[in-house]
């Protein structure tokens, strides 16, 4: 399988533009010319010249280095967000597969409950309820993205669950847990790590969005959603202010995506046609 | 010794409309199993033989009745009794290749009931699951690959060794040998009986639709028909000994046994 991962090209060219993001994340403060928050007043809107790789925006800030740490904040918030959706997923999913009969029911009307409530809905009525801050717009996409996961990780873990191994390991002694961890979530795993891997891009343009409309970030956060929102004042003068951190969100989530998607063709093919 | 009283199994599902439909898979069965005897049992798709093997092996509940093991009632068990309890009675399912798990190598399959009911030290547990490996005839170099690169009778084999790891005192083959060519079934039927005479596996009940094989694997059988027992047999050594009408008539559909008595 591993051939045949290192064969697919697209899953070569995602892989190496996510590597590239995260490089870019990792080494932010040693790439970036200039500090992103530092002001500059005389020097605003300045096209791309020698000390201003890309220029600076509408209060002389280095768009080049407030791009390259926009990366840490969509990387920084999107993996991690991920991380602990599929925890949540695979613990959640797995065990009402498991367990079954009632509880799986309730599990499901639970799940339909949640997924009849746009995400959008109880983040704005989250940052309403509980204030700004970055922990909270996280809490408000893990509580309304769960779900999304359990759900379809249940549907997995429920096919797994009904093939005779199971039971013959059941008849083996094994314990409920052992057999969730042990026999459901490595046979499971690699179309969970799908299911993860192409959420990732959704989820960053998720952040981005909510940035963008000014949700969860202080202001002056040199996210890339942020940055798109800042710049729509100039975007006639200046296009290149809107140009430049949408180009960004588009590159880290095709990475994303095309990376997903690739490993989705080879993992399991059936599904590579719906 | 194995009793069973008064066992029923009832399974409910509903039709197209949402009705409630009734299926009494076994009607108050009565059996008595004695300890160190072989026993068969034969009956059509359908007369419930599976459902008797699944709630032998305990991982179905009977709708009513008692099983009584050794002096206990295993069928009111709460359940982490009846996983420790499961070191006595084990079962080979029909099919081999999925009752394998795809991602474990056959040595941990193997090695999956000591692991889960006894305390064994991992180098006590290797001689075990050697030299039970040496008993199925596996070859050691096997136990170190994954299901799907064995053959249907090594993965037979091993689910075989599985079940036996933990020498229990029962085990359930329920329609073991279905579905195998039949070389090979008879190199899993013979090894079963091996087994039985080398005294690893001094009480059995195979479960098959096979008459043949019945008669074959064991001299105690039962016939089921409509989830009861109709016909239990002592010594049984040739179709002749079959009395039921139902019996005859399941010996009576055999195919021939030569062009000439068609």
């Amino acid at each position: 399988m591993n051939k045949a991962l290192l064969k697919n090209k697209q899953i070569l060219i995602g892989l190496a533009l996510i590597l590239f993001v995260s490089t870019i994340a990792v080494f932010a403060p040693l790439i970036a010319p200039n500090d992103p928050n530092k002001i500059d007043a005389l020097n605003k809107f300045l096209s791309a010249k020698g000390e201003y790789p890309l220029g600076t925006d509408q209060l002389g800030r280095c768009v080049f280095s407030r791009l390259i740490f926009g990366a840490r904040y969509s990387l920084g918030i999107a993996v991690p967000t991920l991380l602990a959706l599929g925890t949540m997923g695979l613990a959640f999913g797995t065990a009402a597969a498991y367990i079954g009969g009632r509880l799986e029911r309730v599990f499901l009307i639970v799940c339909d409950i949640f997924m009849a409530f746009p995400p959008l809905i109880i983040v704005l009525s989250l940052v309403g309820a509980l204030g700004q801050g970055l922990e909270i717009i996280l809490a408000a996409v893990i509580f309304s993205m769960w779900v999304w996961y359990a759900k379809v990780i249940r549907t997995y873990a429920g096919i797994e669950r009904a093939k005779d191994y199971i039971l013959a390991s059941k008849i083996a002694g094994c314990s409920g847990l052992r057999i969730v961890s042990r026999h459901i979530i490595p046979n499971i795993l690699p179309q969970c790590i799908v299911i993860v891997s192409t959420g990732i891009a959704a989820l960053i343009l998720m952040v981005s969005s909510f940035s963008f409309l000014g949700l969860g970030f202080e202001a002056g956060t040199p996210e890339w959603g942020a940055m798109l929102n800042q710049a729509r004042s100039s975007f006639y003068s200046h296009p290149r202010l809107v140009i430049y951190p949408g180009l960004c969100i588009l590159l880290t989530s095709a990475g994303f995506n095309l990376f997903g998607e690739a490993l989705r063709d080879v993992i399991s093919p059936e599904e590579a046609s719906e | 010794m194995i009793e069973l009283k008064d066992l029923s199994k009832r399974y409910i599902s509903k039709n197209k409309y949402g009705k409630k439909l009734r299926v009494d898979a076994l009607k108050q069965l009565s059996l008595t199993l004695v300890s160190d005897t072989s026993y068969a049992l034969v009956g059509e798709s359908g007369s419930g033989k599976s459902t008797l093997a699944r709630i032998l092996a305990c991982v179905e509940r009977p709708t009513s009745g008692e099983i009584w093991f050794d002096g206990k009632n295993v069928a009111a068990m709460r359940s982490k009794a009846l996983r420790l309890k499961r070191k006595e009675f084990q079962m080979v399912l029909q099919n081999a290749q999925s009752s394998l798990d795809p991602r474990l190598r056959i040595y941990d399959s193997i090695a999956e009931p000591i692991r889960c009911l006894t305390q064994t030290s991992r180098s006590d547990e290797r001689k075990m699951i050697l030299e039970i490996a040496e008993k199925v005839q596996l070859p050691e170099a096997l136990l170190e690959r994954f299901p799907h690169e064995l053959s249907g009778g090594q993965q037979k084999r091993a689910c075989i060794a599985r079940a036996m790891s933990v020498s229990p005192k029962f085990i359930v083959f329920d329609e073991s040998v279905t579905g195998l060519d039949v070389t090979l079934r008879k190199q899993i039927l013979d090894l079963i009986l091996q087994l039985n005479r080398d005294g690893r596996l001094s009480m059995f009940l195979f479960i098959t639709h096979n008459i043949d094989v019945a008669l074959y694997m064991a001299d105690n059988i039962f016939v089921m028909k409509d989830g009861s027992v109709i016909e239990q047999l002592e010594n049984a050594a040739s179709y002749g000994d079959f009395r039921h009408d139902y019996s005859r008539m399941l010996i009576e559909s055999l195919p021939p046994r030569s062009p000439l008595h068609r």
